[in-house]
């Protein structure tokens, strides 16, 4: 009976430990959606407001009074077409590097990781000057192209980790009746990694979406994207706190949605599949 | 066999031997334009004096830039010291914290657990900019939570980010809070894969919970933990959206680390040869960190193909 009631209280401390970690986590995001639905002298007020009427003004107005539709589009298209050019090129180079044996193999498969982890300022220099001289800067297609940079290795090692859980006998199997592997990669590979493939498609599509220092650079009016475009809500003479909490709040939802659909890989995609 | 099907045999085996060159060379040439061709670029640059915005090409230095950095820039040593200090104020909290958010998550029933990982993600695939927003927001003098937390207790209220002494642990803060859940779920996912023999014979031998802990689950986790903690290490590193929403490196420099140094260099100052000198460094000093961690994750193989 004893022992019964000292597992029980136990485990409520430990349920209650559990709280104030997720408290903790989850506080700070949480202040920063009320203050995006509170009025600008509702926001102002110290000590903060915790009843106050809710008003969706800010979400209205940076549609209105900030081209905050031109960051949300610009950056919908920087990533969409990063995430695809990424899974065709990244799938590819995956199943070379899964299926066949070749010299070398591994050692092109870390290169390609070693990639991965460069630190992006010192590949920003070099890209600027390039993205000027090619006429690309404050276009979507300079952030296309240079986001593969860090997706297009990201994509290379999920897929591979993907691909290597098929049992290769499934497409031994299938190249025996033809010599086409192009046909057993898109075929018999490619449908059973679907899953992964998702998987990868909605990390790449995040890290396309929070990226911030190439596009600080890289962009100047048309082309930018949303972390820019709503880091200029905060200037020298003082902050719009209800743009900047409500344009950051929406930018956040997709990641959300994402993180949410994807989490069963997220351990294996953000350690780069060293555990799942 | 006939002879025009050991031709299309031969033709065959050929191709599936070649074949993978076919599928790995877009990505390869892809990589080598977009990456090795800018670093050779900016390797050579990094010799060169040029500025941007001034007229005049590149002049040759020579090895002048390293030198004017590594012997004579005192801004550079500020720098390089507020980036030891952030390193290691952030990245073993995150750790330690990390490991017993990990632990107690452990122990919790498996029913909510997926709740609570999804809790543990949100942080790490946030927007870094959103991140920074939430974070200034929480630290305004005048209306922020902290300083409300600060009053509510009777302590006189905090300039964060605003004074030399605070700032930089106050960015130290948002980081911890962004990357402690990242090193929470990968040591719990670590935790998760762990064989139960061991564990199983520990508890007949009657091994007391710290015993368990200290002699079992170190040093079976011990791969997983090098492996967070060298992820984090290098990514520390390359911060930078923190700063920029929080601090913009200041005040004074209290909190430019390298990375945000080279930055300003470049693109503040336009002084892109020395910014290239700069970002040179930077690369040697993380592709040393990434050959370590590659290592670590080729010899244990943490790789290894597994079902």
């Amino acid at each position: 009976m004893n022992e019964v009631v000292r597992a029980k209280v136990k485990k409520i401390i430990f349920l209650l430990i559990a709280a104030v970690i997720f408290g903790v986590i989850l506080f700070p995001p949480v202040v920063l959606f009320l203050t995006s639905i509170k009025t600008e002298l509702d926001a102002l007020s110290f000590p903060p407001k915790w009843i106050f009427k809710p008003t969706l003004d800010n979400y209205t107005e940076i549609f209105e009074f900030s081209p905050f539709a031109r960051y949300l589009l610009n950056s919908f298209i920087v990533a969409s077409l990063n995430t695809g050019v990424v899974l065709v090129l990244g799938s590819f180079a995956a199943y070379s590097l899964a299926r066949f044996r070749f010299k070398g193999a591994d050692d092109i498969a870390f290169w390609i990781l070693s990639v991965r982890m460069m630190p992006p300022v010192a590949a920003i220099i070099p890209i600027y000057i390039i993205m000027r001289n090619l006429r690309l800067l404050d276009t979507p297609w300079s952030l296309v192209i240079t986001y593969l940079t860090f997706n297009l290795p990201f994509a290379v090692w999920m897929m591979r980790s993907f691909f290597r859980e098929i049992p290769r006998e499934i497409e031994e199997s299938a190249l025996v009746d033809g010599c086409s592997i192009f046909r057993s990669f898109r075929s018999i590979a490619l449908p059973l990694v679907a899953p992964g493939l998702a998987a990868t498609g909605i990390l790449t599509f995040i890290f396309s979406w929070n990226e911030f220092l190439f596009a600080l650079i890289l962009t100047g009016s048309k082309a930018v994207t949303l972390p820019v475009g709503i880091t200029g809500y905060m200037k020298e003479t003082g902050i719009n706190w209800g743009y900047m909490t409500a344009g950051g709040a929406l930018a956040l939802i997709p990641v959300i949605v994402f993180t949410i659909l994807a989490q069963k890989h997220l351990v294996k995609g953000l350690t780069m599949g060293a555990l799942k | 066999m006939e002879r025009g099907q050991r031709v299309w045999l031969f033709f065959c085996l050929l191709k599936r031997k070649y074949m993978w060159l076919f599928f790995l060379a877009p990505t390869v040439a892809v990589l080598i334009s977009i990456v090795i061709f800018p670093l050779v670029f900016s390797l050579s640059l990094s010799f060169h004096d040029w500025n941007i915005i001034r007229a005049g090409g590149w002049s040759w230095t020579g090895i002048g830039n390293y030198r004017t950095i590594l012997f004579q820039d005192s801004y550079f040593r500020s720098s390089f010291k507020v980036t030891l200090l952030y390193l290691a104020g952030t990245v073993p909290l995150q750790f330690g914290l990390g490991l017993v958010v990990a632990l107690i998550l452990h122990r919790i029933t498996k029913k909510i657990i997926g709740f609570l990982r999804t809790a543990l993600i949100i942080p790490t695939t946030m927007t870094p900019v959103v991140v920074g927003m939430i974070w200034r927001l929480m630290y305004n003098p005048d209306l922020g939570m902290l300083n409300y937390f600060l009053t509510l207790f009777r302590f006189p209220p905090v300039n964060w980010t605003g004074m030399p002494g605070t700032a930089l642990p106050s960015v130290m803060m948002a980081d911890i809070w962004e990357w402690t859940p990242f090193m929470a779920l990968i040591l719990l996912a670590g935790l998760q894969s762990l064989p139960q023999e061991p564990f199983e014979a520990g508890l007949v031998d009657g091994a007391s919970p710290w015993q368990t802990f200290r002699y079992i689950t170190l040093p079976l986790l011990s791969p997983v933990m090098l492996v967070a903690l060298l992820i984090r290490l290098m990514d520390s590193f390359k911060t930078f959206d923190l700063i920029f929403v929080l601090t913009q490196g200041g005040p004074g420099m209290s909190t430019e680390i390298l990375n945000y140094y080279t930055y300003r260099y470049g693109f503040k100052f336009f002084h892109l040869g020395y910014a290239s000198a700069l970002s040179w460094l930077l690369l040697v000093v993380v592709t040393i960190i990434s050959i370590i961690l590659i290592r670590i994750l080729h010899s244990r193989g943490i790789y290894a193909e597994r079902a």
